[in-house]
């Protein structure tokens, strides 16, 4: 990884092997690397069992919030994924819930804009949320606001309304009151290829309204890494390798964290917008230039059938 | 004096709880009635310009409707004359915004409340409307997810155009509770299609443009009055106008004075030519 600023480097089958010698930790994004929706892409499954049969530490680090780590066990399994057990998944809802239990540790209530997914992590970890039952006539100028709110948790949330945005907006006055968020995406791409508007959007109409700037937990802020790191009692960066999809959040996310990153091509971004962030003139957007670029994670393969092992 | 626009007027009077600012009627008609044409500008969308001239009525403002100009009537008037636009519009906004289109031949679809059903692949796979050539956002307090989802399916769309009423961020209320302004819906907007507005209200001079051309308008014969110096002492700046601040609104001599000695190019146009504590205070000189 040292040396002239190259990025973007095709790598096959002995040079994936030559990487994974390298790697002990391999982290994962899910949606667009391993799967796209209720679907595995090819090959994807297989890589992942070689992986753990070959003792690599295999984690998932998903910004997507909309359901809880439990879901995801099942998920895993149904597509094949048979040995995922729930210790290798972070979710940005499970880290956001961790953050408020063991960073902030929050005396006081937290108001979330999110699905079950988000408030089930929450609950799990003891973590006390305002209800959220409205009056289908509240409006803001006569509704009632929580006592005691200390932070305002923004994820995906398709129940989104404007009095919520409203409610988030007052509770953001106190300056004491935390400004959460688990992730920025600014939309979610559907295995359909369609695309449906993500956290960010929310998060840009509070950042607006508050005039305050969120902390975001999910990629590509380091959070999630320090979780990782946390529960496997230290991890060397120089040991990982993150493989992802989407530069701006999966590249940069590794950069920030001092990891090797490998881009995928079977999700959002193109090979095309990896060279440009290479060839720009801004320093900053070299973080989200990958060091090394597959087709598919599929391309793996190769690489454990050349060890004689069995690739199933 | 020179001719007055009262967006002063129109901000304190329009926007808020029912009580004109002391002094303001009497200023107004006073100089109405000695020859200045007087035209209210309002980055505000959720009224028509009717329903402002019987609002300036019962606080004893003589107003017509042609002297008003709001965003929901100027967005309605920039579709129709700069965009020219053919087809409908996605419309996320009030019924005022949905009458002012209407009365310039632009059929909407959108107006009201638009809760999410069905699963996620239902979401994205919403049946868009073939005649939707352009999204428009204004105030909307029926704002939902599945808005924003809709109008960010119609401007992935090659050639939909995107217009924002205005980026004010936040109207304030008493009892410490704040409701976000149109510029919050906006940025959601923008964020998840990716594409920046082009937004209608000021500072953007296409509402001075509107009065200009309706009634004849000489802009050095000008004074914008106003309280904001993003929105209104920037429209002022923007089109050439003397620009007379207000202190009985938004911002304050500091605010100004920090513009002056900014030494950035762009701020000076926040630089008003003149202040006033209240626009009670041309009443000795309309008098005398």
């Amino acid at each position: 990884m040292a040396g002239a600023f190259k990025g973007c480097q095709k790598i096959r089958g002995p040079q994936i092997r030559n990487l994974l010698d390298a790697k002990d930790f391999i982290l994962l994004d899910c949606d667009g690397v391993i799967w796209h929706g209720e679907k595995a892409i090819t090959g994807a499954a297989k890589v992942v069992n070689s992986l753990i049969r070959h003792g690599k530490n295999v984690v998932f680090v998903t910004n997507n919030c909309t359901r809880p780590r439990e879901n995801y066990v099942h998920k895993f399994c149904r597509l094949g994924f048979t040995d995922v057990i729930l210790e290798q998944i972070f979710s940005s809802s499970y880290c956001s819930a961790l953050y408020l239990r063991d960073v902030v540790k929050i005396r006081g209530q937290v108001f979330v804009m999110g699905c079950d997914g988000l408030r089930r992590e929450l609950d799990e970890a003891g973590i006390p949320c305002v209800e959220e039952a409205d009056d289908p006539d509240a409006t803001i100028y006569d509704c009632a606001l929580a006592p005691d709110v200390k932070a305002v948790l923004v994820g995906h949330d398709d129940k989104m309304t404007f009095l919520k945005l409203a409610k988030a907006s007052c509770y953001l006055r106190d300056p004491d009151c935390l400004f959460l968020a688990t992730d920025n995406d600014p939309w979610h791409p559907l295995s359909s290829g369609r695309i449906l508007p993500g956290s960010g959007s929310l998060i840009a109409a509070l950042e607006v309204s508050s005039g305050r700037k969120a902390t975001v937990i999910g990629k590509p802020s380091r959070f999630m890494f320090e979780c990782i790191s946390s529960q496997f009692s230290g991890v060397d960066p120089a040991q990982c390798l993150m493989i992802g999809d989407r530069l701006e959040t999966d590249m940069l996310f590794g950069s920030n964290c001092g990891l090797d990153t490998m881009l995928t091509l079977t999700g959002v971004s193109q090979i095309e917008k990896a060279q440009e962030y290479r060839n720009s003139e801004l320093t900053t957007n070299h973080s989200l230039v990958p060091d090394y670029v597959v087709d598919t994670i599929a391309d793996f393969l190769p690489a454990f059938e050349e060890l004689g092992e069995p690739s199933n | 004096m020179t001719a007055l626009r009262a967006a002063a007027l129109a901000k304190q009077v329009l926007d808020s709880v029912d009580s004109a600012v002391p002094g303001a009627p009497q200023v107004i008609n006073l100089l109405k009635e000695n020859g200045k044409k007087v035209f209210f500008v309002t980055n505000n969308s959720t009224k028509t310009r009717k329903m402002y001239v019987d609002k300036l009525s019962v606080l004893g403002f003589n107003a017509k409707e042609d002297e008003v100009f709001g965003t929901a009537y100027c967005s309605a008037m920039y579709l129709k004359t700069v965009c020219k636009l053919e087809g409908k519009v996605y419309l996320i906004g009030s019924n005022a915004m949905r009458e002012e289109m209407e009365a310039v031949g632009l059929q909407q679809t959108g107006v009201g409340p638009d809760h999410v059903l069905g699963k996620q692949t239902d979401w994205a796979n919403v049946p868009l409307d073939p005649e939707v050539k352009a999204v428009v956002v204004g105030f909307d307090e029926h704002f939902s997810y599945m808005k924003l989802n809709r109008a960010m399916q119609y401007l992935t769309q090659p050639g939909c155009l995107f217009v924002g009423t205005n980026r004010d961020t936040r109207l304030p209320l008493e009892g410490g509770k704040a409701v976000p302004g149109t510029g919050c819906l906006l940025q959601a907007v923008e964020t998840a299609a990716q594409r920046q507005a082009q937004t209608v209200g000021k500072p953007n001079h296409f509402m001075f443009d509107c009065v200009a051309s309706q009634f004849g308008v000489d802009p050095d014969r000008c004074l914008m009055v106003g309280d904001r110096l993003d929105t209104d002492i920037m429209l002022g700046s923007n089109c050439g106008l003397k620009t007379l601040l207000t202190l009985t609104g938004v911002s304050t001599v500091a605010d100004a004075e920090a513009h002056q000695k900014s030494g950035c190019a762009e701020r000076q146009g926040m630089v008003p030519d003149y202040y006033v504590e209240s626009i009670a205070e041309l009443l000795p000189a309309l008098q005398g």
